[in-house]
């Protein structure tokens, strides 16, 4: 999966939650701390990426909540990497 | 319409009629609505209950949103700090109710004012453990500099609107204590504003989603406290009794707001 392809299917999940602007810029850092930088993306990296986020969300949504948006997230990341 | 049957906007349409009250009482006074109906007796005795329901519910509701986060959330000890500070400014309200209730009166300065000044310290530090939850959340919270600058601009402006404002206050006779309290609530107020103003710049990239909304009505109300201390001070040392209903306006918009912002945080952990 193309990581902008990744990035667009995580930030369009978040945005209702937490904002396209901060959700786009939190997962834009994330992605530099982890060093996801070429133009694919692994697996392994998407799963370190949604652990990162999920910790972020939970300041504003709790646990349980935020854990429910990243599997979320995991769906349409599964979904977009599906429909190549 | 909300879980329990009551309309959501049905608490909004009652702070704006509140807040709308006491700015037609502070422009319109020799209206017939405050003349006949509404004395100012009756009018400062609805203020306090309606700050003590907000204060009450937003401690409550701040409290809520404490207990339904897990022990290791960053944001927790915030919610239980900004439910501490409501609840001092409750107690504080608690002990003018009565003189503001019975008597017509607003004792100053008084045992309220120990609560009000406690509270300070409660609401700075939630607003500071909130900024180090969102840096340790890994979200940008922006650069040193950027953030320099901030602080730089907020305490610039903040000088130039408040040393106006103070010095009248400042050099007002009067008993000492009366003095040191009027200048302080600004001057904590400005303290206040300068975490504030980083927290404000974050909120705005929340703006348009569910966080945004909760962050925008509290660190909204946390403004109108501010300008409501600022203006208290300035009235109350000039003798400018006449603006009182604009404090009480500024008060209970601001309780409202931070109410109304824990009671959306509570219903999306709830969610």
């Amino acid at each position: 999966m193309t990581t902008s392809e990744a990035v667009q299917a995580v930030v369009k999940v978040m945005t209702p939650y937490i904002g396209d602007t901060m959700a786009r810029s939190a997962t834009q850092a994330h992605c530099q701390k982890l060093g996801i930088a070429g133009d694919t993306v692994s697996p392994e990296q998407v799963e370190a990426l949604l652990g990162k986020l999920g910790g972020g969300l939970n300041i504003f949504l709790g646990r349980d909540k935020s854990a429910s948006v990243v599997a979320e997230a995991r769906q349409a990341l599964a979904a977009a990497g599906g429909s190549r | 319409m909300s879980r329990n049957g009551v309309p959501r906007v049905l608490p909004w349409a009652i702070l704006g009629v509140a807040v709308a009250l006491y700015v037609g009482w502070a422009l319109a006074p020799a209206s017939p609505l405050y003349t006949q109906l509404l004395s100012p007796h009756r009018l400062l005795a609805l203020a306090a209950v309606l700050k003590l329901a907000y204060l009450l519910a937003g401690a409550a509701l701040a409290f809520a949103c404490r207990d339904r986060l897990e022990a290791d959330n960053p944001a927790r000890p915030a919610w239980f700090l900004l439910s501490l500070g409501l609840l001092a400014n409750f107690a504080g309200q608690l002990c003018l109710a009565p003189f503001q209730v019975v008597r017509n009166q607003t004792p100053f300065p008084s045992v309220a004012d120990i609560f009000y000044v406690l509270a300070y310290p409660f609401l700075i530090a939630a607003l500071l453990v909130l900024l180090n939850a969102y840096r340790e959340a890994g979200f940008p919270i922006g650069s040193l500099v950027d953030r320099a600058v901030t602080l730089g601009a907020v305490g610039v402006i903040a000088a130039v609107v408040a040393v106006p404002i103070l010095r009248p206050v400042a050099e007002t006779g009067g008993p000492l204590l009366d003095r040191i309290l009027t200048v302080a609530y600004p001057v904590l107020d400005l303290v206040l504003l300068l975490p504030l103003a980083l927290l404000l710049r974050i909120a705005l990239k929340l703006r348009g989603s569910h966080a945004g909304e909760v962050w925008v009505l509290i660190l909204g109300g946390i403004v109108f406290l501010c300008a409501g201390d600022i203006c208290f001070a300035y009235f109350q040392s000039l003798g400018e009794t006449h603006l009182d209903p604009f404090v009480h306006a500024t008060f209970v918009l601001a309780y409202g707001l931070i109410a109304g912002g824990a009671h959306r945080q509570l219903r999306l952990l709830e969610s």
